[in-house]
């Protein structure tokens, strides 16, 4: 990102959006943000930072941001490979693979991204095999919840030549109905409404689901 | 464990979160996870569901952002991955962050008291067959190699 630009940053990790400094009231011209990284606040990670720089330049480089001359580093950066299956063309919609049907993926080798995103599908795959073992029948989660959203992402096979990991996003989810209005008029809900409607309708759609579970 | 219903393999976001609600549902879980034999590049720790990189679980802002609706629907699901969470919590503003060693501590002393689950420490290398009964693979992004390699090799008639 660095490369791109001498300004690049300015628009990414370190812009300065929303933050005055109350000492003199004037907006900073680029911010490092240090966010609390353990209970004792001994612990500080450099929000958005990720890098590949070997890691003699990470503290290096780091250690001109003023504040952090005399950093410590407890861990450094560096960019990983992202191991994947095509899950849309190979699992069946309890995340099975078809062709060998005792064997479920999750996680983000199931092609979802993120902590959370990955303890999710391992719930699915946790609540499916159960399901299987205990000769019940699984329930899907709704298409409107993020549970469902995620789970159509890996299933969906529309989209198998393109398919790449996903974070949880509201364009996974399915769209909103127009609103009609008192007077019989049709209205899309629009900006920040739309993500308060998603969120609404899902939570409403998620208590059927997990009551039964 | 010669009753195992179930093997997982790999105990990290998503095996720790399978085992969990596998076990609470009644089932013998057995763990298979390869740490601290043998460590991914970015793993360090022996603990399960170790954070490798950020300690933020993103916006946890469940009115109006995607990823906060599944921290709540997780957390109305019964998540072990969210209880840790939500009690490792340290503060980042409208953000879920937590203490990464203490977090990934909890996790793993809840699965390692659970009675129904075992784990060993090995590297799987194949996908385990059939004869093996019912299987979770959750190796995550840095998948060991060996396993990597056969995976593609099995599924590569397919891709
Ligand atoms: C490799 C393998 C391992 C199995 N292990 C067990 C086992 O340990 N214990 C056991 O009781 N049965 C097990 N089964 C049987 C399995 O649960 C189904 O009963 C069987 O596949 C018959 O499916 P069906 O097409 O006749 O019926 P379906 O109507 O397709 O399914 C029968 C029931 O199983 C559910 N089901 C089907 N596929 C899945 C899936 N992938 N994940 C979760 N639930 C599913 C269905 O919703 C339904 O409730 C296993 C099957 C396979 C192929
Ligand atoms: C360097 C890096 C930085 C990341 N940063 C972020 C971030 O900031 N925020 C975010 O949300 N996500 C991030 N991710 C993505 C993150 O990996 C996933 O979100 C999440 O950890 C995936 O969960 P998982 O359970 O699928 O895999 P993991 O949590 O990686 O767990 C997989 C487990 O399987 C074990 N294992 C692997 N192969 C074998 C084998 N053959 N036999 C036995 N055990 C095995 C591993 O030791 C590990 O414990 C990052 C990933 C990496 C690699």
């Amino acid at each position: 990102m660095a490369e791109r630009g001498s300004q690049t940053l300015l628009f990414g990790p370190m812009k300065p959006v929303g933050l005055t400094n109350p000492h003199t009231g004037k907006r900073a011209y680029a911010v490092v943000q240090l966010r609390q990284d353990n209970r004792e606040d001994t612990l500080r990670n450099i929000v958005g930072f990720q890098t590949k720089l070997k890691h003699g330049e990470q503290k290096r480089i780091f250690r001109m941001i003023p504040g952090l001359e005399n950093a410590e580093f407890a861990r450094l950066g560096g960019i990983h490979k992202n191991t994947f299956i095509k899950s849309p063309l190979l699992l069946d919609r309890y995340l099975c693979l078809k062709d060998m049907p005792h064997i479920r993926f999750a996680g983000q080798i199931s092609g979802c991204e993120g902590y959370i995103e990955s303890a999710a599908t391992g719930f699915l795959a946790g609540y499916f095999a159960a399901c299987r073992i205990l000769g019940k029948t699984p329930l899907i989660p709704p298409a409107t919840t993020a549970f469902g959203a995620m789970l159509n992402h890996l299933i969906d096979d529309t989209n198998v030549e393109d398919f790449q990991p996903m974070n949880i996003n509201f364009g996974l989810f399915p769209e909103l109905e127009p609103e009609i209005t008192a007077n019989g008029k049709i209205r899309h809900i629009k900006g920040a409404e739309r993500k308060e409607a998603y969120c609404r309708r899902a939570l409403e759609d998620i208590i059927d689901w997990t009551e039964q579970l | 464990m010669s009753d195992t219903q179930i093997h997982i393999i790999g105990a990290g976001l998503a095996g720790s979160e399978a085992a969990w609600q596998l076990a609470e549902r009644g089932i013998r879980v057995l763990i298979h996870e390869m740490k601290p034999q043998k460590f991914s590049p970015a793993h360090k720790s022996a603990d399960y569901a170790e954070l490798v990189c950020s300690n933020s679980f993103r916006s946890d802002n469940h009115q109006n952002s995607a990823i906060g609706l599944l921290h709540q629907e997780m957390r109305l699901a019964g998540s072990l991955i969210m209880r840790c969470a939500d009690a490792a919590k340290v503060p980042a503003g409208g953000a879920l962050a937590v203490d990464r060693d203490e977090f990934a501590r909890r996790v793993t002393e809840e699965i390692k008291a659970h009675p129904l689950i075992d784990s060993v420490c090995e590297e799987i290398t194949a996908l385990p067959d059939a004869s093996f009964g019912e299987v979770i693979v959750a190796t995550g992004p840095l998948t060991g190699e060996a396993l990597a390699e056969d995976i593609l090799k099995q599924i590569s008639h397919q891709a």
